[in-house]
């Protein structure tokens, strides 16, 4: 997992690995922050519940792919369980990297993870 | 012009009106208040409808963000789902419309629409209006039928809570200006109502069948929906005099944005200069008539990323005077109560500020 590791940045418990298996996400409060944290395929990513368009929680939203054009111009559904959309007006987030998918000058804040004997810390 | 603002939050404000909070509700609320011979014709039907023969409005069939799932809107079917909406927004009043009757001027059969006008209204004054608590809302008319809708103007416009008349101005056919209408803008006047247009991205089904056949897409279609309808109907009851037979008629244009406002002014100036022949009823420009007699609500707020646009655009038509917040909640588009506030502040006066949020919708609806 990537860690800048700031020396300043403090661990924070979210919950364990085999927990968040068993839903979609864990939303937790770390210092006033809500934030998301996610699992795609085993890898843990941890997003700020709180949209950059209009303060709407983003990552409360459904979690699901995305559609794309295919070289051969068909329509095709792919990123499945990667791409988070805001429930008020629907902004798609990639989850791993916080980033907007129409517009990427938008982005939600992403925090680093860290996962110690089973556990997933939030890092900031 | 930067001025010191100490409007910091829509809570600093002493009164905020919300001039568009869209109920959800459905043909079948309001099936139980329709009058005969509805109510018998539409109250036995057995077996199969084959999916929509029960739909009496319309639907467009876009594939939207709600649709797929993207997008997850709050139902507002209750005096209480308002109340939930108004206390995340923190407004005082709200401006109730509707949102299946918006598609009521695309009703197919005109008695069976002047009867869901009807029938929208008691429900609406049965399960929502309630002043005390800042519910108020306008009586909804079926452009198809005239007549009948000014009778509608007639019959509620005194009703407690009851602030406009509200045409469902999206696929209305022909344009607003026609004279058929004359009896709507007659009964609003004289009752002192004003009246209200709002149009729905599909609506532009029955105005412009060609145009939304081929853009096969929602957001194509949402583009320019709005502003499209609103443009239309404008230059049409401009231009045929609308607001110069109805002098104290005033007019609450919804759900465009604000930047084509400015542009089709300007636009409709210059073009009347050379073709004032075919608008000899007209004694002012048509900016003035719109300067005079017609109102803006904001949502949905483009260029919200772009701020000196937003400060250029409204103060190009004066929208201290005549820009009234709207949220359009719960709609997929919304704009939460600040969003506007944050553009305006330090840039407008707190008078300016108070009227957009306020002040200019205590002046121009009945409340």
């Amino acid at each position: 997992m990537a860690s800048a590791n700031s020396p300043d940045a403090t661990r924070h418990h979210v919950v364990s690995t085999d927990e968040l298996e068993s839903t979609d996400r864990v939303i937790a409060e770390i210092q006033g922050r809500e934030i998301a944290v996610f699992d795609v395929d085993g890898e843990y990513y941890a997003v700020a519940n709180y949209c950059v368009h209009q303060g709407g929680p983003a990552c409360e939203g459904l979690l699901s792919g995305t559609v794309s054009m295919s070289d051969e111009m068909e329509l095709t559904y792919d990123r499945e369980d990667e791409i988070v959309a805001c429930p008020w007006h629907g902004w798609e987030f990639d989850v791993k990297t916080g980033k907007h998918l129409a517009r990427s000058n938008y982005a939600l804040p992403t925090y680093d993870v860290v996962v110690e004997d089973g556990e997933i810390y939030v890092e900031l | 012009m930067a001025q010191a603002s100490s409007v910091r939050s829509v809570s600093d404000l002493d009164t905020v009106v919300d001039s568009d909070v869209h109920l959800t509700e459905r043909q079948s609320d309001i099936i139980p208040y329709i009058e005969e011979p509805f109510d018998e014709m539409l109250t036995r039907s057995k077996g199969e409808d084959y999916g929509y023969l029960s739909n009496l409005y319309p639907t467009p069939g876009f594939l939207t963000p709600v649709t797929t799932g993207k997008v997850q809107s709050d139902t507002v079917r209750s005096a209480d789902d308002v109340r939930r909406g108004m206390e995340m927004l923190d407004t005082d009043r709200v401006v109730l419309t509707p949102t299946q009757n918006l598609y009521l001027s695309c009703v197919h059969h005109d008695d069976l629409a002047a009867a869901l006008a009807s029938a929208y209204n008691e429900y609406f004054l049965d399960t929502y209006v309630d002043p005390d608590d800042g519910l108020y809302g306008p009586i909804i008319v079926a452009p198809q039928k005239p007549h009948r809708a000014a009778e509608e103007i007639d019959d509620h416009a005194d009703e407690d809570g009851i602030i406009a008349a509200f045409i469902p101005s999206g696929g209305v056919h022909p344009p607003l200006g026609d004279s058929q209408y004359d009896p709507i803008y007659e009964a609003a006047e004289s009752a002192g109502l004003p009246v209200m247009m709002h149009n729905a991205a599909g609506t532009m089904m029955k105005n412009f069948p060609q145009q939304f056949n081929g853009l096969n897409r929602y957001l194509s279609a949402h583009v320019p929906s709005h502003a499209m309808q609103h443009m239309v109907n404008l230059a049409s009851m401009i231009t045929q005099g609308v607001p110069v037979k109805y002098p104290d008629l005033e007019f609450v244009i919804q759900e465009a944005g604000i930047g084509w406002i400015p542009y089709f002014a300007k636009r409709f100036d210059a073009e009347y200069s050379g073709k004032r022949e075919d608008a000899p009823m007209l004694e002012q420009s048509p900016s003035e008539y719109l300067d005079d007699q017609f109102y803006f609500t904001s949502q949905p707020l483009e260029g919200s990323d772009d701020p000196a646009y937003v400060e250029h655009m409204i103060r190009l038509f004066g929208g201290g005077e005549n820009l009234m917040f709207s949220s359009d909640y719960p709609h997929l588009d919304f704009d939460h109560s600040d969003e506007l506030l944050g553009m305006l502040r330090g840039k407008f006066s707190d008078e300016e500020i108070a009227n957009v949020y306020g002040e200019t919708a205590l002046s121009v609806y009945d409340f």
